[in-house]
């Protein structure tokens, strides 16, 4: 039976230095499968709750392990970039563990590995994140340091050269020499002329290395707020403990003016375009992007579950067509991009050396002009559904998957158990659904194709010097 | 989601099922998930260089057909039941992964069994099965860590049976036939090889029952002697190019033999290898990452298996900094060697390994892994549950002694994937020593 917090909340407020300092409780939320059978008493609930600075927190005791996952999302991604400027959400999510005013450059990372902590942070199109996995007692740790870096970070030469450096090549691994990434980035770029999709998260690289201390303090004093961020913290806690050690660290922080979105609705797309990359490859690589559905949009659902009998899987249509029956492909994937507006249903095949990728585009156009024009099999949507059943809860084994799960639900859809509604909305999808957002959004002018195909190049030849060298 | 979630941690059940099979049991209802393995006490060191990708494809062809169903039943049934099914094939093991929905346990363990016990390897199949593999082989040189891997494990292990790669050569993979397939199967699909795994929502009683479903479908023939040679390395520093066009990064990875689990330094040689590359504080990524900016990520590690495996340092500098990068990282291995480390840093990486040892044993599934890893790889017994009293006993010396005694500056394979026009001059004249270079095709089979 989860804990009534309510009456734990009270009792600290007591104590509050400040109204900043008050938490409000903002009610529980059963964080599990309400079609699962199980008992909404007995089902575990994330506590919503925020400071009076405006700083939220999302609670969920699960003592499975002793440890403890600490999550802290801030509501920026590079949605809020603008042109020339791109890749500093990215470039801050670096900066991030460097000096504080507190702390030496070196010493968050030493200080938490020094207590067998995990952490990352990752950033993408509307939100950058910062986690730490802790054994159970490390959470007094991870609250001072996340804290002491949400107010007093230090942004100056030579780290900031740096960490430029170091996304650089971060740029280039994933970016300049890896083909599915390149890509990418030239799908959106072409798909996207008005919206912020427009631009990779990781950023061009003529911005990246325009980046001034300057640049980053502006942004840091812009969006690292307490008003602007969550916490997520799940694992084997006191709610007490947690309640009392974030209210003493964050509590005197003031909220900042977080600016007003200026984002421009992307233009309807009205003719299908094209972009053709050459790449040192043996094979050709499609990548399509339709204007899709927002992660809250209702087709959200409907789109997923399609995508899924289209491409999710050896058993999908176009698997089987593409690789298994025709060999024409040695790989076919597809995604319905999460993301808070409208991004792309994106659909990836690897053309087989040998077969010409008109084939394979044929196969593809002919499967979605079918998904328009009827129905999909009783089986077919079943089949979907079990392996979207099975994708939904594998995430959520350990601590640091189900506050990942919940901070990302929260962020988009202000849900922190979004991932187990929208796993129900995708059971109710209908055949019927489906053929609607097949044709709502599988329009061959929306589409935006990216092909890459192998340049010519002469053969190279295996020499040795020295000792004869085994062969590789 | 359950809310009777519970912190009870002790090590899984062991089940001898007669034959040789062996079944592990870690049940957990936090998720209404089994997750279960499949392993044979098998893989690619058990054949000949000749037989480069069988294993790995014989058991392919066997998840694609068996009596009664097609790849496309097969496939669709696996789907309708909320499951997965993905076959690795190491040097040491064959495992079949499988995850289902709880309630779809006894029908997806009852398939298994089936593609087990009644495979039917149809030749149309087999012949698909071989132009997808050679196919993805092709495809795999896209990827640039993935050529280093290769090209570095073959450079190491030459003639050993460990530079041999389970997916196999296009040339070894277009000469294989059907008796190939089911001599291969007949070899390494027995009963005495079987190592069963469940971790999830299932009893040890139910798990107990589907197991000896699936044991009871292989013949009940003994596992195949698991001979293996300890392996050599060849003298000198050794420079592997394998040659790209446009690469604006390189991909490195410099290393050698590295350590047994039967050493009785091999915990000290892992503390130590740990404080050279294996946290985002260790000397290497001090060096590299902070600060130089030279690599996104930068690391050192000992891989396990049987026999002595590699040591190996990885790190991905742009192509202008590649040779720097490989003289840096070749003088922080000799400082390592020669110098030992400091009882701050193995104080700091005891504190490291053994706090962070939660995150090894959090969840079912891991548990599961320690012991069935165990068996498979031949680790001492109680390997993982004596890891963390063993690394805390690691001294200074001792650590100094095992550097000194296993980690070799002089016999190195140094890789690089990257584009040998622009860099390969500047690279050798890097390395000191240099013993050999060999400049191979990015897509040289």
């Amino acid at each position: 039976m989860p804990k009534d917090i309510s009456a734990v909340v009270e009792k600290i407020n007591v104590s509050a230095p400040s109204s900043d300092a008050r938490w409000a409780f903002e009610g529980d939320v059963p964080f599990g499968d309400l079609e699962a059978g199980v008992p909404l008493s007995a089902m575990p609930v994330v506590h919503r709750l925020r400071l009076g600075n405006g700083l939220r927190l999302l609670l969920l005791v699960d003592r499975a392990a002793p440890v403890v996952a600490y999550y802290t999302w801030f509501r920026v991604g590079s949605r809020h970039e603008k042109p020339g400027k791109t890749g500093l959400a990215h470039l801050f999510e670096h900066l991030m563990f460097n000096e504080t005013e507190g702390l030496k450059a070196g010493d968050f990372d030493h200080k938490l590995e020094a207590h067998g902590a995990e952490s990352n942070a990752a950033t993408w199109v509307d939100w950058t994140y910062y986690h730490e996995s802790l054994p159970k007692d490390g959470l007094g740790l991870a609250v001072k340091l996340e804290s002491e870096r949400m107010a007093r970070l230090v942004l100056r030469e030579p780290q900031v050269t740096s960490e430029k450096e170091v996304v650089a090549n971060e740029r280039r691994m994933r970016v300049e020499d890896d083909i599915e990434g390149a890509a990418n980035e030239a799908l959106y770029a072409t798909a996207f002329t008005e919206h912020p999709h427009h631009w990779p998260t990781i950023g061009w690289m003529k911005d990246i290395e325009g980046f001034t201390p300057e640049d980053c303090e502006a942004f840091y004093r812009t969006y690292y707020a307490p008003n602007n961020a969550t916490l997520i913290v799940v694992g084997d806690v006191r709610e007490a403990q947690v309640l009392q050690k974030i209210r003493d660290a964050y509590g005197a922080m003031p909220a900042a003016r977080i600016p007003e979105e200026d984002t421009r609705p992307e233009p309807v797309q009205r003719a299908p375009r094209e972009v053709e990359l050459a790449r040192p490859t043996a094979t050709t690589k499609l990548l399509m992007g339709y204007h899709g559905p927002a992660l809250g949009d209702a087709d959200h659902a409907a789109a997923t579950v399609l995508s899924e009998i289209l491409l999710g899987g050896r058993a999908s249509r176009l698997y089987e067509e593409l690789i298994t029956q025709k060999e024409l492909c040695t790989e076919v994937r597809g995604w319905v991009s999460t993301f808070r507006d409208p991004g792309l249903w994106e659909m990836y095949a690897t053309v087989r050396e040998g077969r010409s990728a008109a084939e394979v585009l044929d196969v593809f156009e002919a499967a979605t002009a079918r998904v328009r024009d009827g129905l999909v099999s009783d089986d077919e949507l079943a089949r979907a559904k079990a392996r979207l059943e099975l994708g939904a809860l594998q995430g959520m084994d350990t601590a640091s998957g189900m506050a990942e799960q919940i901070g990302f639900y929260d962020s988009l859809l202000g849900d922190p158990a979004g991932a187990f509604r929208k796993l129900e909305a995708m059971r109710r999808v209908t055949a019927g659904e489906l053929r609607t957002v097949a044709r709502r959004y599988l329009r061959p002018e929306a589409r935006t194709l990216v092909r890459v195909v192998p340049e010519e190049r002469p053969h190279g030849a295996t020499t040795t010097e020295g000792a004869a060298e085994a062969s590789a | 989601m359950s809310a009777a979630r519970a912190a009870v941690h002790v090590r899984p059940a062991e089940t001898d099922l007669g034959g040789g099979a062996t079944l592990v049991v870690e049940s957990s209802h936090a998720l209404p998930l089994v997750w279960l393995t499949v392993s044979l006490k098998s893989g690619t060191t058990l054949g000949s260089d000749d037989d480069e990708g069988l294993l790995r494809l014989t058991s392919r062809l066997m998840r694609r057909a068996c009596e009664g169903m097609t790849t496309q039943e097969i496939d669709a049934t696996i789907d309708r039941l909320g499951a997965e099914l993905v076959i690795e094939v190491g040097p040491s093991a064959v495992t079949w992964h499988g995850q289902v929905l709880k309630k779809n346990v006894a029908a997806f363990c009852a398939l298994i069994a089936k593609l087990f016990g009644a495979p039917t390897f149809p030749e149309d199949e087999l012949a698909r099965l071989k132009r997808e593999t050679c196919a993805e082989i092709v495809e795999s040189r896209d990827s640039d860590r993935s050529l280093a891997a290769v090209a570095f494990r073959r450079a190491v292990f030459r003639d050993h049976p460990y530079a041999r790669r389970a997916t196999g050569r296009i040339a070894t993979i277009e000469r294989f036939g059907r008796d190939d397939v089911l001599a291969c199967r007949a070899r390494h699909y027995v009963r005495g090889s079987l190592v069963i795994g469940f971790a999830g929502a299932v009893s040890p009683d139910e798990a107990a029952r589907h197991a000896e479903a699936i044991a009871a479908s292989l013949p009940a023939s003994p596992a195949p002697p698991r001979d293996l040679a300890e392996p050599t390395i060849a003298p000198g520093r050794r420079l592997v190019f394998v040659d790209k066009p446009e690469r604006t990064q390189t991909q490195l990875i410099i290393g050698g033999l590295g350590s047994s689990t039967r050493d009785p330094d091999h915990f000290a040689l892992s503390a130590a290898m740990a404080i050279f590359g294996g946290t985002f504080t260790s000397r290497l990524m001090k060096e590299v990452r902070s600060k130089r900016g030279w690599s996104y990520g930068a690391s050192a590690r000992l891989s396990l298996e049987r026999r002595r495996h590699a040591f190996s340092m990885g790190t991905a500098p742009g192509a202008a900094d590649a040779a720097k990068c490989i003289a840096l990282e070749l003088e922080l291995l000799q400082t390592l060697v020669d110098g030992g480390v400091t009882a701050r840093e193995l104080s700091f990486i005891q504190r490291y390994l053994s706090r962070s040892h939660a995150f090894e044993v959090d969840t079912a599934q891991k548990r599961l892994e320690q012991v069935t890893d165990e068996i498979l790889l031949e680790l001492t017994p109680g390997y993982h549950a004596d890891y963390v009293r063993r690394v805390e006993e690691v001294t200074v010396e001792a650590a100094a002694a095992a550097l000194a005694a296993r980690i070799s500056t002089r016999d190195l394979v140094i890789t690089v994937v990257g584009t040998a026009s622009e860099l390969l001059d500047e690279v050798k004249a890097a390395v000191p020593d240099l013993a050999s270079v060999a400049v191979i095709p990015y897509d040289a089979d």
